[in-house]
């Protein structure tokens, strides 16, 4: 058994048939005023559907505009990375070939300078920049209490050999 | 074709300025003998010992390096030998052949016919040899070795 309302709104829905219809709609009480209610329920759910489809379409277009949006995005990301490519090969000498001769040539120079620090940076014992006191001696018979010390100054890069006790000697020997 | 002459000379020219100072020239190595004193007016120094001026006055203490006795050698092959002598001293200096710095040198000083030191050395052309050696009367003899 179906209540009034639950009739009101399957006759609003226009789902009411045959005897059943006939029968609600002989017991409504102002037969115009629930037409004209009818009319405007349906009025609404038309604008309603309209309104929701709207929806639905913008909705679909805003993300379609979003993922054209990104597929430009890549593409010009990926453009770019050519673009350095593109403008030297514009150019008038950057070509190819050239390139690959400057990239050659800047190998050789690197090789060249490699070469030349390499032969500068390997000493044998200490800084080659620097002379070497390898050995020295004193005649013990002529300087007994001769000493010997080597040091090199930091500024000029003198090595001094620094002998103590030789046998003094008059400034007569100062002669040229 | 000009433009590709032009990066061959380009390029040769680069290659060359890093390449020359592997293959150096001969060096020329100044040995002198240096009387180093205190002296109310003293003479300037010696052109061949501006360079360590300050290191010698610092070290030794003495205001004025009188050369007694030099020698200069241009080393080709790198096996001369030359003698730098005074009156009474006589620098003896044989080269024995180049290194990569430089030149390995005998020394040997001599006064009069005694032989008062002798060093083997590893003489580098940036780096001069300066050697004390025995006091002459108020001052000092210095034994000095540069590669110009």
């Amino acid at each position: 058994m179906k209540t009034f309302e639950q009739k009101w709104t399957a006759w609003l829905d226009n789902e009411l048939t045959g005897k059943e219809r006939e029968d609600f709609e002989a017991s409504l009480p102002d037969r115009a005023a629930a037409e004209a209610e009818k009319e405007g329920a349906h009025k609404l759910g038309a604008l309603l559907k309209q309104e929701l489809g709207a929806e639905a379409l913008h909705n679909e277009e805003f993300f379609s505009n979003q993922i054209r949006e990104r597929i430009a995005l890549h593409e010009q990301t990926r453009r770019s990375g050519f673009a350095w490519f593109d403008y030297v090969r514009s150019t008038s000498w950057w070509t190819v070939p050239r390139l690959a001769l400057s990239g050659a040539a800047a190998l050789v120079l690197f090789a060249l300078c490699a070469v030349a620090v390499l032969r500068e940076k390997n000493p044998a014992e200490q800084s080659q920049y620097l002379t070497q006191i390898l050995n020295a001696r004193v005649d013990p018979v002529v300087s007994p209490n001769a000493s010997i010390s080597i040091f090199e100054t930091k500024d000029d890069r003198v090595t001094v050999l620094w002998v103590e006790g030789l046998q003094s000697l008059p400034s007569d020997y100062a002669a040229k | 074709m000009q433009t590709r002459r032009r990066c061959f000379v380009t390029l040769f020219a680069l290659v060359m300025s890093v390449a020359g100072p592997l293959y150096a020239e001969p060096h020329t190595v100044w040995s002198g003998l240096v009387m180093a004193e205190n002296v109310a007016q003293p003479a300037p120094i010696p052109r061949e010992l501006t360079r360590i001026e300050q290191t010698l006055k610092e070290l030794f203490g003495y205001n004025q390096f009188e050369v007694i006795g030099q020698s200069t050698k241009t080393l080709k092959s790198g096996d001369e030998d030359w003698l730098a002598s005074s009156k009474y001293f006589g620098l003896h200096v044989d080269a024995r052949g180049e290194t990569a710095a430089g030149y390995l040198v005998d020394l040997k000083l001599y006064k009069e016919d005694d032989v008062l030191l002798e060093t083997e050395t590893k003489l580098s052309k940036r780096s001069p040899l300066v050697i004390k050696g025995p006091l002459v009367g108020k001052g000092q003899l210095l034994l000095v070795l540069v590669v110009q």
